[in-house]
This record gives C-alpha cells, structure tokens and sequence, in this order.
C-alpha cells in the first residue's frame, strides 16, 4: 500500500492550488454575500456528500436516513446554546457525538440487515426520527415527569423551530464561518482519503463487494460497517451544528426531511460512488444547478414557469441513467470520454470492481 | 374504553386492513418474483390517486368505477417499466435496482409537483359524507364500499393465481426462478406480467384511497413503508400472510390512538418495520412455523 500519495502530475497540483486559491479568495474577490453563501453551503454540502459516501460507497450501505445526523447536530447546538449560553462553537464536536451516538444506536441494529433491506429500514428510521422531533415539545408535554425540560423553553420548538441570537457583526461572523466550514471540508475530504488508505477503508471495500467472503477471512462485517456509519455521523452531525449557527433558524420538519436524505444519496451516486472525488463532484454539480434552478423562471405570455421542481425531477433522471449506462457517475464519464488519461493520472484511481 | 368504542375501532381497523392488504400485495408480487423492492411503488399510488382525482372531477365518472380505468392503465405502464428499466439490469447487485426505482420515484413525484402543484387535493363526492348504522355503530358508506372493491379484487387475484396457467407459473417463479425456466416457462414474459399486475395493484390501492385521504405529490411514502412491513410481516407466500400482516399493522395503528398523539400515528408503523425487520425477519408466518415445529 502506498503511504503518500500526491496529486500526480503538473496540471493536477495546480488545478487543486488554483481551485483552492480561488475559494480563499472569494470572499475578498466577490464582495456581497450572495456568492459566499452559496460557496458555504456548497462546503457543507460536499462533506456531507464525502461523509455519506464512507457508508454508502465504501461500505456500500446505502442509507437513507442520514438527514436524521443532520438534525440532530443542528438541534444538539441550538438547543445548548439557547439553555446553557455555552458559545455556539463550543457546542461542535458535543453535536457531532451525540450524532455519532445516534449512529451507533440505530446502525448496531440495522446493520445486521443486508443491502436493500438496511435501506429500507433507515428510511423507517428516518422518517420516525422526522415524526417524534417535530413533535417532541407537544409529547412531552403530557408527561408528568419530562413536562419540565419544555416548561419554560422549547426542545425542537416543533411546527415553529428555533431560532438562534444573531450577533452584532454579523459580516466577520459570517466570514469566519466560510473559513472554518471550508478548513472542515478539506478536513472531512483528509478523512475520506486516508480511509481509503487504511486498512479500515480495505476492510469496508472488502464488505461491499461480498460480506460473505469478507467474513470468512476474518473482517467482522458488523463492527466495520458501524464503525463506518458512527464516523460518518459523526462528521453529518458537525455539518449540521454549521448549519445552524451559519443560518440562525433551524425547523425540524426541513432539518430531518427526507429530502435532506435523498441529497446526500444523490450527490455520490451523480458524481461517482465509492470514489474520493467523485462525491465532491456531485455536491458541487447539485448545488450549483440547484442554485441556478432556484433562481430562473420563465415568463411566456400568461405562463411563469418555475424551476425549483425540475431539481429534483432532473437528479431522478439522472440517477436512472447513471444506473443504466454509466454506474461510475459523472467521473466514470469523464474518464470514458476523450483525453482521459489527464483525468485518470490527475484523480485517485476508483476502486477496481470485479 | 366503552365496548361501543373498542368494536367501532377494530371495524375501522379492519376497513384500513383491506385497504393496507391491495397495497402490500403489489409489492409483494413484485418482490417473489423479481426479488425487486419497488420503491417506485409509493409513486404509482400517488400518481393514480391524482388520476382517479381527474377522472371524478373532469368526466364525473363515478369513484367506485374509476378503478376500471385507473389499472388497466398502470398495467400498460408496469410493462413499459419492466422493459426499460428493470430488464436491462437483471442480474445487477439488488441495491442498484432499488437505487433505479427510488429514481422512477422521484421523478414521478415532481413531475407530479410541475403539472399538480403542491396543493393538498381532496376527492368529495356524494358519498364521502354518508353513513348506515350498524347496531348503533356508525360506519362511513364510503369505506365500506373501498373495503368491498378491494376484496372483490384480492379474491379475483387469487381465483386467478390459483387457477390460471400464467397465475401458477407467477407463483412458481416466486418459488424458484431457476426451477421455473427448467420446467419450460417464460420468465421474461411471467416477470413483466408480474411487475404490470404488481403496478396495477398500487394504482387501484392509489385510486381508493384518493377517495378517503387527502393527497399531494409526496402521498405514497408513508404507504411504501406500511406496504414493505406487512410484507415482511406476513410473509411473502400468501395472500392470507398479506392480509394477517395488514390486520397485524391496522390494528396496532389503530390502538395506538388510545396512548399517542395522532401526529404520531405513522410512527407506530415505521418503529414496527424496523422492529419486525429486526426480531422475525421471516414474518409473522415463519415465527408461527417455528413455534409449531
């Protein structure tokens, strides 16, 4: 196994130094919000795209149910810092615990189901974690012995969410969060990378492509795919608490929707599952077209189109046409296509499939 | 609990049970023969719910008929699925056929959200209000009919699986693929009569249940879980494990009124899917079977 390996060849390092450059940069190049909030959450949207590919393509568990991480990341932050006034970013890595905690309780169980069956059951545990969250505070209520946790405050404040203290600078605070949340990217990207490295990572790759010959040669599938949900949590739980303090709001009907769910399956799957790069890629690919969806409508005579919609419609497509022609993604593309040896020397190869 | 009130909610129990049992069976079919889980499933149901919402308010069809209309056309378009989407990747690792019809599923859902909007809809016809009494117990006309449709067609789907040729040789497909293509039938042809017949149930469990709830592009998912644990409940053998599966969940959802809050309902039954899944993977049947071996 190799212990270093460096981008390898001219062009890549400086694809990889320029697109970094640019990203520091944006934020002084661009000046008006728009742009670096869009980059910000694309930052949280590649990590959670790398995070969920730890469990869903190296692991090849594919979960639907990672939006509840999200939530609770989000909520564990809000939540501390409105009753304890403990500062926001303290309450981090307590959000990514608690998230990875969540992971251990609800993966020990399921992981012992096989393929579709996992997926199938995550999307029950998501959408049981969705209903009980939005309706916690009103539950609670009821019983005589926990009606004092939401007496005086709200513990997901249910239909109307919470919302968090704005600072008074809000420009610098927003500036450091751009920093910070794109250093946890390159973090989440060192983690994915090194997995893929060790002989944790080859114990995962070994799982997903046959658990029954993985377990005869001595890997105890069960403890490795926990292991990789619980990381992968852990880093979605992070994501989450980012998100909260970047955006101030938090509903827990949007943080632990489905749909939260359905991104991250479809950002590795579109870019190219299993690989290191290929996630980044379809997190960028899907926020940026989302984000131009969002913001164009057609006007024809009486008609306004609008295309929030054809979002997801166009990743539905997407995702059968990957299925169908090209299981790689859009990196299987492009090394397909001509001047593909650039592209194959300049990314980590993807794992060689039988 | 007065005695009124424990028969009224086990009857109403009993009214969803049919309802739950149509919807399960489609996947079921599909499942035992294809060892596919459709999760398209949940966007046929929505899809044909807005169908029977168009068919009643633009042509006045009456409700009850709508089905005649609504199945034979998601036969057609469970065939045309089986073709493209399903046969290219037979053979495929399971996860990627699901993968592909969770994508048929999203796309079903928004291009339902482009041409109907977000709106809640809601079917209201002359019977959605209506009511006899049963020895003091009021029971809705509307439901009692759903019921009557649904067993009308499970039983007609059992006279035909049991007695017809292409019925057979789809339970002999479910029971062993290999076999069945060595005794001389068509899997190709019985698999895609199996998904079309699995579709077509959907989309009649769609089309009455328009009738009774109200619906938007996202209805279907909470059914899709629903449908998946009474399969995993009650088996995949028979139609009597479907229905004791659906009994199992309409009656647990509906006791669990008494100590939840009504928001909760759907959370009785997605904690029973990852429970079932979890303790008696081999469902309600098998846990039976082993208890009398």
């Amino acid at each position: 196994m190799k212990r270093f390996y460096p981008p390898r060849t001219l062009l890549a390092w400086l694809v990889a130094i320029g697109s970094l450059g640019m990203l520091v940069m944006l934020p002084i190049l661009f000046e008006g919000s728009y742009w670096q909030t869009l980059a910000f959450i694309t930052f949280l949207f590649v990590s959670l795209s790398v995070s969920w590919n730890i469990t869903g393509g190296y692991a090849g568990q594919v979960s639907f149910g990672h939006s509840t991480f999200l939530g609770l990341g989000a909520f564990a932050t809000a939540i501390i810092t409105l009753r304890t006034g403990l500062p926001a970013p303290f309450t981090i890595p307590i959000a990514g615990f608690l998230a990875m905690v969540y992971g251990f309780l609800w993966g020990y169980p399921t992981l012992r189901l096989r393929g579709p069956y996992f997926s199938i059951a995550t999307i029950g545990v998501g959408e049981a974690t969705r209903l009980l969250m939005t309706n916690l505070d009103d539950s609670l209520r009821n019983i005589p012995i926990l009606k004092e946790l939401v007496k005086y405050k709200p513990l997901t404040g249910g239909a109307s969410g919470l919302t968090l203290r704005i600072p008074p600078d809000i420009q610098s605070y927003a500036l450091k969060f751009y920093y910070g949340a794109l250093l946890f990217m390159l973090g989440v990207l060192a983690i994915s990378w090194w997995i893929r490295r060790s002989r944790f990572g080859l114990a995962l790759f070994a799982i997903n492509m046959d658990p029954d010959a993985a377990e005869t040669l001595g890997v105890s599938t069960s403890r490795y795919n926990v292991l990789a949900l619980m990381v992968s949590a852990f880093l979605v739980g992070v994501v989450g608490s980012l998100y909260a303090q970047y955006f101030f709001f938090i509903d827990p009907r949007e943080m632990f929707s489905f749909q939260n769910s359905i991104a991250m399956v479809l950002m590795p799957i579109i870019g190219g599952i299993g690989t290191l790069w290929g996630p980044v890629l379809g997190a960028v690919v899907f926020k940026v077209v989302e984000d131009r969806l969002l913001t164009t409508h057609l006007e024809w005579g009486p008609i306004s189109i609008n295309f929030v919609q054809f979002n997801l419609l166009l990743y539905g497509l997407l995702l059968v046409l990957i299925i169908l022609f090209e299981p790689g993604g859009v990196l299987g593309l492009l090394r397909r296509m001509k001047g593909s040896r650039l592209l194959r020397r300049a990314f980590a190869p993807a794992r060689q499939k039988g | 609990m007065a005695a009124k009130d424990f028969v009224s909610l086990v009857i109403s129990a009993i009214l969803t049970a049919g309802l739950y049992a149509i919807m399960s069976y489609g996947l079921a079919l599909i499942y035992g023969v294809m060892k596919i889980i459709n999760l398209a499933h949940a966007g046929v149901i929505m899809l044909s719910a807005y169908m029977t919402f168009w068919l009643v308010t633009a042509y006045h069809l009456n409700p009850f008929l709508a089905p005649l209309i609504v199945m034979p056309t998601f036969f057609l378009v469970g065939l045309a699925m089986q073709q493209i989407f399903i046969r290219p990747i037979a053979g495929a690792p399971p996860i990627s056929s699901l993968l592909l019809l969770f994508g048929v599923w999203l796309i079903m859902q928004n291009v339902a959200y482009l041409i109907f909007s977000g709106d809640t809809r809601s079917i209201f016809t002359e019977y959605t209000l209506l009511t006899i009494k049963v020895a003091d117990i009021p029971l809705s006309l509307n439901r009692l009919i759903v019921f009557a449709v649904g067993i009308v067609v499970l039983v007609a789907l059992q006279l035909f699986l049991s007695r017809t040729y292409p019925g057979r040789a789809i339970r002999a497909l479910a029971a062993d693929s290999e076999a069945a293509s060595l005794v001389g039938i068509n899997t190709g042809r019985i698999s895609m009569l199996a998904f079309g017949l699995g579709i077509s149930l959907a989309s009649l469990a769609g089309s009455l249940m328009s009738l009774i709830y109200t619906f938007d592009p996202d209805f279907g998912r909470s059914h899709l879980l629903k449908s998946f644990c009474i399969v995993v409940l009650g088996g995949l053998e028979s139609i009597i494990g479907v229905a004791l599966g659906s009994l199992v969940l309409a009656l647990v959802e509906a006791f669990s009124v008494v100590w939840l809050r009504a928001a909760l309902q759907d959370f009785v039954s997605f904690a029973l899917l990852v429970l079932v899944l979890l303790v008696m993977p081999n469902g309600l049947i098998g846990l039976i079977r082993r208890q009398t071996r």
